[in-house]
This record gives C-alpha cells, structure tokens and sequence, in this order.
C-alpha cells in the first residue's frame, strides 16, 4: 500500500489524506456533536448541584469592551481558564473562596474565544467584580503605580477615552460571573 | 541522471542540461531573508519590553500586544514558509528531472506573498487582530493566503505530474503532503473557526496553531533536510524505508494532538487524553527521521567543519529531535501542571521554528543561493558567525526560558506565593533572554547581509 505511493503520485495524495483526516474529523467534527455542554449555556438555579447562576450574553456596551480585549492583545499574556488544578482554583479564588474550575458552558457566547496560553500577568476568568472602577483606572494609566514590578504595558490612550475605558471596564467586571461564587464579596458590596 | 544547472551556470553546462530558471526562487529567498531581519528586529524590541515594560509604550501601536503577532506573523509566514516555498520551488524541478511548470504563476505568487505580508504588517499594528492566534489576520488576508497557496499547490503539483523520474524522493512526498495538510489545517484556522464559539472554537484553534507546526512547517522543513543533508554532504540517504516509516506516521499521528494546548482547561477528558497519547506517539515519526538523517551522517561527521550548511542543518536536526521530546513530555499531565502557560512554552516553541526549521530554511538558502546566483558565496567566514552567534544566542534563549518556566511553574504552583513575586522573580531570565536575543539577531543579520551580498554584489565574484 505505502509502497506504491512511491512511483504513484495520485495514491500518495490520496493516502495521506485519508490517514489525515481520520485523525482530523475525530478531533474536530466529532466532539462538539458528543459533548453538549460545548453549546449549552451554563444554568445551574439548584445549589445542591453546585454552584447556581445563568450565563446571559454580553450586552452593547461589555461587547465592545471585549473588542479592546482582543484589539489590544490582552489575551497575550492574561488566559481565561481557571483549570482542574488546585493551585489555580487558590490562587484565583478571592478572600477566601475558591473559584469555581472553568468548564466549556461558561464560553458559549465566546467569539473569539479568550482562553489564552501564557500567563504573563494572572487569570482573568474570574476577575470580574474584583477591583473596583477607580482600581482599573489608576491600574490602566500605569500598572506599576498600583503594583510595584508588574511589566505590563501602561493604556493611557484607553483611560482618556471615557466610551472605551468604561466599555473594557464593563467587560472586566462581568468576567466568570455567570457563576455565583462569592456574592457576599464583591466590591460593589 | 541528465546533469542538472541554474540558468546563472548555462554557460559552463554540458550540452543536453537541464537548465533551472529558478526565477520564483530567487523573489522567495530574497524577499523571506528581508524579512527574516526586519521582524528581527521586533523580535528583540518585545524582548526588551518584558525588561523595560515602559520602552515605546506611549504609542498604541508599538505596544507589546500589537507586536507580538505581528512578530509571530512575520516569522512564521513572512520569513520561514516564504523561504521554505522558495526553497521547493528550487528543489523540486531538480528532483523531478523537468524545469517548474510556470515560472510565471510563480512569480505572480511571489508578488502576492509580499502583498500579503505588507497587509499583515498594516493591520496587525492598527490592532485589526481577530483574536486567534497564529490566525490573527483579518479574513480578507486569510482569502490572499488561501489564493496564493493554490497558486503554489497548482504549481508544485504540476511540475510533479510532468516529472521525468518515475520514483519520488522523500523530499516530494514531505513537500505534497504539506501543500494538502495545509490547505485544510488552514481552512480550518481561519474559516471554519468564523462558525463557531466558545470551547468548539478554541478546538478548532488549537488544531490548526498545532498543525500550522506540525502538518505545514514540520513536513516542508523535513523535506528540505531530506534533500540538503545528502546533498551537502555528497552521501546518499541511510534508508528509504525508514523515511516511509517517518512520513506516513507523521500522516496519521499529528492531526490528533490539537487539545494538548487545553490540558486541564474547559474541553472534554477523553479529548484530552486522546491528544496525550497521540502526542506520545509522535516520537515514532520523530525518532524514525532523526535516526535516518543521523545515519547519513555516519562517517561523515568531519565535514561539518568545513560546511555551514551542514552545521546548520545537522543542529536543526539535534533540535528536532530535542523539541519534539519535550512536546509529548510536557503533554503529560503531570508535567503539564508545572509548565503550561509558563515562559517554557516560548523556550520550546522558538527551539522548533527557530532552532530546527529555520536552521533548516537557512541552510537551504546558503546552499542554494551561490548555485541560482553563480557566484561564490560572499564570505564564509560571515556565514560561520552567523552560525555561532545563531546557536549560542538560541541555546541562551531556549535553556533559560525552560529554567524560568519551570521555576515559574513551581511558583504558581505554591498558593501562598502572591503573582507579582513570581514575576519580579523572572527578571534575571528576561535579561538573558534579551542578550541571547540579541546574538540571535546579530546571527540573522550577518545571515541576511551575506545572502543579499551574495545575490547583488559583483559578477566577478563568480564560482569556478
């Protein structure tokens, strides 16, 4: 079989091919069909069953916050995953809750998705309700003068622009809060 | 076999020569070696950002985020799949035993590569960014890509179809299974991904970013070693056997492994347990053409000495095989728990693009440059430093981030420490990884300087 794509050039495209994309629609056709929680938006109003909440879509105003979120390559350094390990659910808990593990029905509005790959500043998936307005503000003109150390870029052209810097904002604070983790811990509160 | 010769070479070919116009080559080569220096030198600006975070940052449009794509970008198509494309266009006439089917389409697909990157250049600095990586390119440039892939493909496989050698070499195989894989790794990066949200997204991202290594860099990478090392050396390939060994599970294996980018993330177990075991029998293809190019080289070592090519070729063949066992190592998950999303990734990902496919694109270009030209090689005392300043630069570069990643890694792993520690922690590593970038860029310079030099400087300098 291999051995005739040697001399044949329409068998070895024909071959490598179909060894191609057995592997290829396993992996991507295949599992959104299986796993429906690829695409159903996260529910939960029983707290036996966990943590309650409901993941609504974005409004106008967190959807253009979250275009400056992709536009300025946030997601570069700040992923949006807390993962099954013990260690992110600590360290991104929040005076003394834990956060919730991420999992796929919390994303289902998500284009383009925002789960990142480096950690070059923290998670940001549970970072919503956090810190407060002014917090992000003084934070966004130049990091270092609120964390001493940090490297990332300072935004002054997003802070002195009130509709951007209120969008990104909105989007910020509404981050991994379709799950009703800590509600007595917010700084609204 | 018919003696084959560049057009450069008519003049002192024997009669009934073939005679390579190699026109479509010399656009690629030249225009990818630009290129290879001009992201350069983003490349050591965002460097130096991780050491002085304020440097340039007052523009919206040198910030680290605008840059860094437009640094991945740049290298990944600009300089490396353009050089590797030039280098096809070189080798495979010569394999086939026949001239390129048209250097005309060839050259009107070199002229749109370059369209396509002044646009990427454009758009990713406005922060026209659609938010995938390696796939960051608004969907207009993505439809030029798909346009002068096609060209490429008509053109490749044509030459293939009117070949005089009934038998193909490995490096054909290598190069038509990329021209396919990518069409549909691609496809699925930057199209399929339009439909889609959340998790099922990020699926379809993380197949392509993997595949855009594993399916479209890997194989036209091999092909170029596969052609460069026996020919360099004047010594035929160790096994034919082994090479099908090689190119048909790398067929079946790659396209498997895309979830190992979300380990422990929000995407189904079994997917991830799928792309782990996948990952690990990836060391089949891997070891298959390590061991077979290794043995070409046996007893034949002594010529590195006087070859850069072969140096460069023979340490992107170490780095093959070094990157390709920290890939399935560190899809394990416990592994994985320590150096995900840590500055490791960047130390292994640079050891692939850079350590063994660019060395391998490099190579290429020092072989074949002086051949298309007709003329001897600018200097070679340039070409070895940029040898060295390359391999001691990058083996800086890639040793300190794993170190740091795997620090950092431990860090995150201990609650107790708060984030900010774990990043004033890293500073030491970002300095040597801007010094090791450094000698980096002064290896690409001298490398590009020697190229150009060749290419442009006086006819006088022709080889014998």
């Amino acid at each position: 079989m291999f051995k005739k794509a040697d001399n044949n050039a329409l068998w070895a495209i024909g071959l490598s091919l179909v060894l191609f994309f057995i592997g290829g629609i396993i992996t991507t056709v295949v599992p959104p069909l299986v796993d429906t929680s690829w695409s159903k938006p996260f529910e939960n109003h029983d707290p036996a069953k966990g943590v309650t909440g409901k993941l609504v879509p974005l409004n106008e105003q967190q959807k253009k916050g979250r275009a400056i979120y992709v536009r300025e390559g946030c997601w570069y350094c700040h992923t949006q995953q807390i993962r099954t390990l013990l260690a992110d659910t600590k360290r991104y808990g929040w005076r003394g809750v834990d956060a919730p593990i991420s999992t796929p029905d919390e994303f289902v509005y998500d284009d383009p998705h925002m789960f990142g790959t480096k950690r070059t500043g923290p998670d940001l998936a549970r970072v919503g309700g956090k810190y407060d307005t002014q917090w992000h503000r003084t934070h966004f003109r130049n990091p270092r003068d609120l964390v001493k150390g940090s490297i990332m870029p300072a935004y002054p052209w997003i802070v002195n622009n009130p509709e951007e810097f209120n969008a990104l904002v909105a989007y910020l604070q509404n981050l991994g809060r379709s799950k009703d983790w800590r509600p007595a811990n917010d700084y609204e509160k | 076999m018919q003696p084959q010769f560049s057009k450069a070479e008519a003049a002192n070919a024997p009669t009934g020569a073939i005679i390579h116009d190699d026109a479509t080559a010399k656009w690629f080569l030249v225009s990818s070696v630009a290129y290879f220096f001009i992201v350069g030198i983003i490349a050591v600006i965002i460097a130096a950002k991780f050491v002085w975070p304020d440097l340039m940052g007052t523009m919206s449009w040198l910030t680290y985020g605008r840059l860094r794509p437009l640094h991945v970008n740049g290298m990944l198509f600009g300089w490396l799949l353009a050089a590797d494309m030039g280098l096809a266009y070189y080798v495979i006439p010569r394999l086939c035993g026949v001239k390129l089917w048209s250097e005309k389409l060839g050259l009107a697909t070199a002229a749109l590569w370059n369209v396509i990157i002044l646009g990427a250049v454009v758009t990713l600095l406005a922060g026209l960014n659609q938010g995938w990586e390696y796939a960051e390119l608004p969907w207009y440039l993505d439809i030029l890509v798909v346009v002068a892939w096609i060209m490429f493909g008509i053109n490749i496989f044509m030459t293939v179809a009117n070949r005089k050698y009934q038998a193909m070499y490995v490096t054909i195989w290598y190069i038509m299974g990329c021209i396919l894989w990518t069409a549909f790794v691609y496809l699925t990066g930057n199209f399929a991904t339009l439909f889609t949200t959340g998790t099922n997204q990020a699926n379809l991202n993380w197949m392509y970013v993997h595949n855009a290594v594993g399916l479209i860099f890997t194989p036209i990478g091999l092909a170029i070693a596969y052609y460069f090392i026996p020919r360099a050396s004047s010594t035929p390939l160790h096994s034919h056997k082994l090479s099908m060994v090689g190119f048909w599970s790398l067929a079946f294996v790659y396209v498997w492994t895309g979830a190992h980018h979300m380990l422990h993330g929000p995407i189904s177990q079994w997917l991830q347990t799928i792309s782990i075991a996948f990952s690990l029998m990836l060391l089949i293809p891997v070891w298959a053409v390590v061991y077979n190019l290794f043995a070409t080289m046996k007893g034949q070592w002594h010529q590195l000495r006087e070859s850069v090519p072969l140096k460069f070729l023979m340490s992107g063949v170490v780095f093959y095989l070094l990157t390709c066992f920290q890939g399935p190592m560190h899809s394990l998950r416990t592994v994985n728990a320590i150096v995900s999303k840590t500055d490791w990734i960047p130390g292994h990902a640079h050891m692939a693009v850079l350590g063994c496919f660019s060395f391998f694109a490099i190579a290429g270009t020092y072989y074949a440059v002086p051949r298309i030209w007709n003329k001897a090689l600018h200097s070679d005392s340039l070409a070895n430093w940029s040898y060295w300043m390359l391999m001691i630069g990058g083996l800086g570069f890639f040793t300190t981030l794993w170190l740091g990643g795997f620090w950092q890694g431990w860090q995150w792993n201990n609650v107790s420490i708060p984030f900010i520690d774990t990043v004033i922690a890293l500073k030491p590593i970002w300095i040597v990884r801007f010094v090791s970038g450094l000698m980096m860029f002064t290896g690409i310079v001298l490398f590009a300087y020697n190229i150009l030099a060749t290419a442009l400087g006086n006819p006088e300098e022709a080889a014998v």
